[in-house]
């Protein structure tokens, strides 16, 4: 079953002669519980597919429908909410609030979804074991080092149980030890979980493990490519 | 309720991890802003306000009484003697008599007939020394010389206003008296009649006319111009219990004996002269105004500070917006913020008005030529203030983090216009 399917996605920048044409016409699906990577040069527009289909832009043609739910009829205020109960966020820069400790970063989503206090900071440490912090529930971001801030940004991601992750270049600020640990991770909750992966990378290394990889260039899918 | 929860976590945690001297500082400035909102128009007020306290233990008392509007002096005055000594709210009062009169110096020693005699046109008042100090405590006001003793006789008191050297240039205006100092002979005419008195004392004070009077005991007063009459032209009553609820219980007391159909029963704050009060409502407008004028350059203090704050951290906006965090539990972040400063900037400045302002104002009152300044700083008043602070700052708050809330998320995220 298809989870994410994006038919004719076009994004440009800009007007008149100062336009850019990123996305030219893509049609991409992505079936529940596959783990996609998106591959390409940079500029090849991979990042901004990604943020077209994880409901963080808007392309200015096509449509995207995201668990049955088409994506172009939801206001601001429900697609905030969308990415809440649907989505999980891996981004490169890790992207923690950095006055929150590591199991406060993690529990803002849950506090979000509903959860109460105490229901979330266990649901948080359950996340950061996951992610093999143990011990670290405390510390501030300033506190861990980049391998350890991805990983609560995994277990952020992965804590309110979202349909579908998607992890922007997730090992772009990582040395090669922890970007590897960071991807071995991504695998293993896929595998463990069955969980829908979508990801941007540009080191094919990191790649192997998944299901599909999409390839990109100037704005255009060029090829799939089936790994499994 | 899940928005106010996170906003609260955000807004907490910022401002637990904020830089403390940042932090500090901005509290400071919040201070100083609530100090300008309730001490500029508590000196403003206050200038007003010591007027009247001296008007009020100088001169007028907690209640005075005067006579009718169709009479000439208070009648059946012994009646209301008598009443006024069965009352235990009263603590004294003076019986004062006053009569116009022509003090004349120097008269012994002037040779040359074609200048101005050194005399004063002045209000004499005929009073009792014991009396009249208790009510208004007229000794610790007298600046050269002695105050009068009960039953001497042949001493007078002149106010300084009626002596050149007192008047600073004003003595073109009003008359004066020059080269006099106690123990000179001054000679007083009432009506015709002259007597010799030797000035005892020259009395100085801000408040209303104490210093613009001369004073004779009220024995020697009514001898010089020759009344038999006992009925008085003003008698200021001082209460045990200064405050004006009791000086309304007290007046209705003496209205409901009858003494109304006598004289005119007044509090102090209704025989206030009109001046005054419209001076103080003058200064009321003004010191809002200079109020309003704080609050708008405390509201942009805030505005200027949450923006910047909200706009550093405009990625993390984004991301936060990114995971599905609703706008208004980011917005409550930066409002809670904004609300913290103010509170914690209007707590330390009621301390420091309460605390420290008023207590050192009224032990060492400015110093102006009208009355002793103090700060006025009525708990009701500084409530308000604080209210319309206190809200006026949540949307100093609320619109800079609502301004970056409302960007593009994932321009916000990626750091782009």
């Amino acid at each position: 079953m298809d989870i994410i399917k994006a038919t004719n996605i076009h994004r440009t920048f800009g007007e008149g002669s100062l336009q850019a044409h990123i996305l030219k016409g893509i049609d991409v699906t992505v079936r529940s519980g596959e783990f996609v990577a998106i591959m390409g040069k940079s500029g090849a527009g991979k990042s901004t597919l990604m943020y077209q289909l994880s409901v963080l832009d808007e392309p200015s043609q096509g449509d995207i429908e995201i668990n049955n739910v088409c994506i172009s009829t939801l206001t601001e205020s429900e697609r905030t909410a969308f990415r809440l109960t649907t989505l999980g966020y891996v981004f490169q820069n890790y992207a923690l609030v950095p006055d929150l400790s590591a199991e406060e970063n993690v529990m803002l989503p849950l506090l979000m979804n509903g959860y109460t206090w105490d229901k979330a900071k266990d649901r948080a440490h359950h996340s950061l074991d996951n992610v093999g912090l143990e011990g670290k529930y405390t510390n501030l971001p300033a506190e861990l080092s980049g391998g350890e801030q991805q990983r609560v940004a995994v277990a952020r991601a992965l804590s309110g149980k979202p349909k579908i992750i998607f992890a922007d270049e997730p090992t772009a600020n990582l040395d090669s030890v922890s970007g590897t640990q960071v991807i071995d991770l991504l695998v293993r909750l896929h595998k463990d979980n069955g969980q829908t992966i979508v990801m941007v990378t540009h080191e094919r290394e990191y790649a192997m493990d998944c299901d599909r990889i999409i390839h990109m260039e100037d704005g255009q899918v060029t090829n799939i490519e089936h790994l499994k | 309720m899940r928005a106010l929860r996170i906003g609260f976590l955000l807004g907490f945690r910022q401002v637990q991890r904020a830089n403390f001297w940042t932090t500090t500082l901005i509290i400071f400035v919040m201070m100083l802003t609530f100090l300008n909102l309730i001490a500029v128009s508590g000196i403003l007020v206050g200038l007003i306000a010591g007027s009247e306290r001296a008007v009020q233990d100088q001169s007028l008392g907690d209640i005075i009484i005067t006579p009718l509007d169709n009479e000439e002096k208070i009648i059946q005055t012994e009646t209301i003697r008598r009443t006024l000594d069965t009352l235990p709210e009263v603590s004294s009062y003076s019986i004062r008599y006053q009569q116009g009169a022509q003090i004349t110096a120097n008269y012994k020693t002037r040779r040359d007939f074609n200048i101005e005699p050194n005399e004063v046109g002045a209000r004499v008042r005929g009073i009792d020394p014991v009396a009249e100090n208790a009510v208004t405590a007229l000794s610790n006001y007298v600046v050269e010389g002695e105050y009068l003793e009960p039953d001497e006789a042949g001493y007078i008191l002149i106010g300084a206003l009626n002596i050149d050297r007192y008047t600073a240039g004003f003595a073109d205006i009003t008359g004066s008296l020059t080269d006099v100092y106690p123990g000179d002979s001054v000679r007083v005419t009432i009506n015709g009649a002259s007597q010799e008195f030797t000035v005892k004392g020259i009395v100085d004070a801000k408040a209303g006319d104490v210093a613009s009077l001369v004073y004779l005991p009220e024995k020697e007063l009514r001898r010089l111009s020759n009344s038999s009459s006992r009925d008085a032209d003003e008698i200021a009553i001082r209460l045990a219990d200064k405050s004006p609820a009791t000086g309304v219980a007290v007046k209705s007391i003496l209205i409901d004996q009858g003494l109304d159909e006598f004289a005119k029963i007044r509090t102090f704050q209704e025989a206030l002269p009109k001046f005054i009060t419209d001076i103080k409502n003058t200064f009321n407008i003004l010191g809002t105004f200079i109020g309003a004028v704080g609050i708008i350059v405390a509201s942009i203090t805030i505005f200027i500070i949450i923006f910047i704050n909200a706009i550093s951290r405009r990625q993390q906006i984004g991301i936060l917006k990114g995971i599905g965090i609703n706008r208004s539990a980011i917005e409550i972040a930066y409002v809670l913020q904004a609300a913290f400063y103010a509170l914690m900037g209007s707590a330390l400045g009621i301390l420091i008005t309460y605390g420290f302002l008023i207590g050192y104002f009224d032990a060492n009152p400015i110093d102006f030529p009208f009355s002793d300044g103090i700060l006025v700083a009525e708990p009701i008043g500084t409530l308000y203030r604080f209210i319309i602070l206190f809200i006026i700052t949540l949307f100093a708050g609320l619109i800079p983090a609502s301004i970056i809330v409302r960007q593009n998320t994932l321009n916000s995220i990626l750091g782009r216009k």
